[in-house]
């Protein structure tokens, strides 16, 4: 990294040249008497002088010899003083060179004193001079990095935020921040079930310090929305993360908001904003969503609440977001807009393609005041959002293989097959996108040969509601006492049919799966169904206790 | 967590989210995650958006919490389902005895 370096204020000497003339000659030996070491003497007539490019200068002559052109060039990167005779110093010799060509002129006679004054004054105006020079390479030296890090960071920003859903069909935004730097943010992103969400913050102050804060918020933001994330779990990270990076004066107030894919479902959590509105296309403002919490990074994660609140929305309604920069909007008549004013600005313009009036009354409100807090509003319709889910890549290439799991009472005791074998096949082409299908037929036929074939459980026990968790404590027990017996799983897919085929056999000597139809509301006895609905050619071999099926992806 | 319970709006919602794999591992705790409806008698949601696997001991565990739960709640959703979670409810017809959003 370049850093700026400071030049030294120059030590160089005070140069005192002398023409031809004898009076030059005397001047110069009376200034020696002074004894100020910093002086130099040179001589015009000696040819060292013309290269001579001293900061400081005196220039001693007699004025009917004063050449203005070596006075001219002294003094265009000098500070350079004059000394003529008094005798023939009438105005017209000397006005020409005083302010223009030199720094300042000095009739002779004059008591060595005041000379040694004006001598000492002239270096001292040289030396502001140079420092004032210093201090304005300084700081446009500054000014340029800081300009230049302000592009990095912009560019950060940019990217950062690049994948933001402004463009999203049913919200409209008006975002206007004071300075380069939004202290406000207003994230959108769809979720993986067709459902958006929605986040608007506002960091404590504005400018580049609380925008850096935007930077882990919107990460955050962005990658638990693709997860799909619940509210109150994002809000929970978000003041984790926050709590931990902000200082303890800066904190960031925030209201996050999800609807659902059918544009019906509200959840939402509110730490310090200003209440979002909710309003049906009429104008009625019909629910305000009032901040219930304290904003993210104020409290650590046990005083933390994630609590939420739900409605449903209307038909037709759209919800408002916006920063307390657009209530405190700073009018043209130096009164506030507060919030009352929004609430008749959206009630005169409730529809979506009147947006563009609502912008133009907070224009003309603020009129040509200057912002003084970043300005955010969003209107969110609360619309089917018409994104559908995340369809996972298809895959074009399947691998076909053959797969053979032979467990034994160590192994049944110790990991949970099922999960495993979904593990590894979850990451085989065409296999992920079934993978929540698969994990179900096969826990079902793992499940029916483990607990009945090889733990003699009998299904009924499940009947109420207590006998269905000592079922599965039973499962436990036994599971514990099992020393004998084997469970085999093979598994084979072949692409061309684009077909798994599954069997499960079981060493055991237990029931043999019973698959009669039974009532919807009983709580055992389905998995079987389950099987039968779901896969193909389901058969049971009772020689040797395996149950086999197909399924087509 | 696997299971994370929540009540909202003043305690007329209950959310009830499982994450990853929903079955007979989570027994005991989806039933005290229940257990306590409070007297307001709520609407229960049950949150599947981050629920990758389950299997029929989960579907069991649903309709035991139905039974349960009676008329101490106003009803049950079963919310925020994948595609293939979704299915899997409606081969089970749970449509008819729970709202599936």
């Amino acid at each position: 990294m370049d850093i700026y370096i400071e030049p030294p204020i120059d030590k160089a000497p005070t140069w005192v040249i002398s023409d031809d003339s004898s009076f030059a000659q005397n001047v110069a030996d009376k200034l020696q008497q002074l004894g100020l070491n910093h002086l130099k003497f040179v001589s015009l007539k000696n040819s060292n002088a013309a290269a001579v490019r001293p900061p400081i200068v005196w220039l001693i002559s007699a004025a009917n010899l004063v050449d203005i052109r070596v006075a001219e060039q002294l003094a265009s990167d000098s500070a350079t003083g004059l000394l003529i005779t008094e005798a023939q110093a009438k105005t017209e010799t000397w006005q020409p060179f005083a302010n223009k060509v030199v720094n300042d002129v000095l009739l002779w006679p004059e008591p060595l004193g005041l000379v040694r004054m004006r001598i000492e004054l002239l270096r001292r105006l040289y030396e502001v001079d140079s420092q004032v020079d210093a201090m304005r390479r300084s700081l446009a030296w500054h000014k340029a990095r800081v300009e230049r890090e302000h592009q990095l960071v912009e560019h950060i920003f940019q990217n950062a935020l690049s994948r933001n859903y402004l463009d999203y069909e049913f919200v409209r935004t008006y975002l206007t921040p004071v300075s380069k730097f939004n202290g406000d943010l207003c994230l959108i992103s769809p979720g993986p079930l067709g459902n958006i969400y929605m986040l608007m913050a506002d960091f404590t102050g504005h400018g580049l310090a609380p925008a850096t804060g935007a930077l882990p918020l919107s990460q955050a933001f962005f990658a638990m929305a693709d997860r799909g994330v619940s509210v109150a779990e994002m809000v929970t990270e978000f003041n984790y993360r926050m709590n931990r990076l902000l200082p303890n004066d800066m904190f960031c107030a925030a209201i996050l908001l999800e609807l659902s894919a059918n544009g019906e479902r509200v959840t939402y959590w509110n730490g310090g904003m200003p209440p979002a509105l909710l309003f049906n296309d009429a104008g009625e403002i019909l629910k305000r969503l009032n901040p219930s919490h304290m904003a993210l990074g104020v409290v650590d994660d046990e005083e933390f609440d994630s609590r939420v609140t739900t409605f449903r929305a209307p038909k037709d309604s759209s919800i408002a977001l916006f920063t307390d920069g657009v209530t405190e909007l700073l009018g043209h008549q130096h009164q506030f807009l507060g919030s009352e004013a929004l609430e008749v600005l959206l009630s005169k313009h409730p529809k979506a393609d009147e947006f563009p009036k609502i912008v133009e009354a907070l224009e003309g409100f603020r009129g040509e005041t200057p912002l003084h807090d970043d300005l955010s509003l969003a209107i969110l319709q609360c619309h089917p959002t018409g994104l559908g889910a995340v369809q996972p890549e298809a895959d074009i290439y399947g691998l076909p293989f053959e797969m053979k799991v032979e467990l034994t009472p160590e192994h049944l005791k110790t990991v949970d097959p099922v999960s495993h074998i979904l593990a590894a096949l979850s990451q085989l082409p065409f296999l992920r996108r079934h993978r929540t299908t698969i994990y179900l037929f096969l826990a079902e036929a793992f499940n029916n040969a483990l607990e009945h074939g090889l733990l003699g459980l009998d299904s009924s026990l499940k009947q109420d509601v207590e006998g269905f968790a000592q079922y599965y404590q039973l499962r436990h027990e036994r599971l514990a006492e099992l020393n004998q017996g084997q469970i085999t799983i093979r598994i084979a897919f072949a692409t061309e049919q684009r077909q798994l085929q599954v069997s499960v056999a079981d060493s055991g000597h237990g029931f043999a799966a019973t698959t009669n139809k039974h009532d919807l509301t009983k709580s055992y006895g389905r998995g079987l169904d389950l099987l039968r609905q779901m896969t193909s050619d389901l058969r049971w071999d009772q020689t040797n206790r395996e149950v086999s099926f197909n399924y087509r992806l | 967590m696997p299971l994370h319970r929540q009540f909202a709006n003043d305690g007329k919602e209950l959310i009830i989210a499982i994450k990853g794999k929903f079955d007979f591992g989570l027994v005991q705790e989806f039933r005290q995650a229940y257990g306590d409806v409070g007297d307001q008698q709520p609407t229960v949601f049950i949150d599947l958006r981050e629920t990758e696997y389950l299997d029929s001991s989960a579907l069991g565990m649903l309709l035991n919490m139905r039974k349960s739960l009676g008329k101490t709640v106003k009803a049950i959703h079963i919310i925020n389902c994948r595609p293939e979670v979704r299915s899997i409810l409606d081969i089970s017809r749970f449509d008819k005895l729970f709202v599936i959003e």
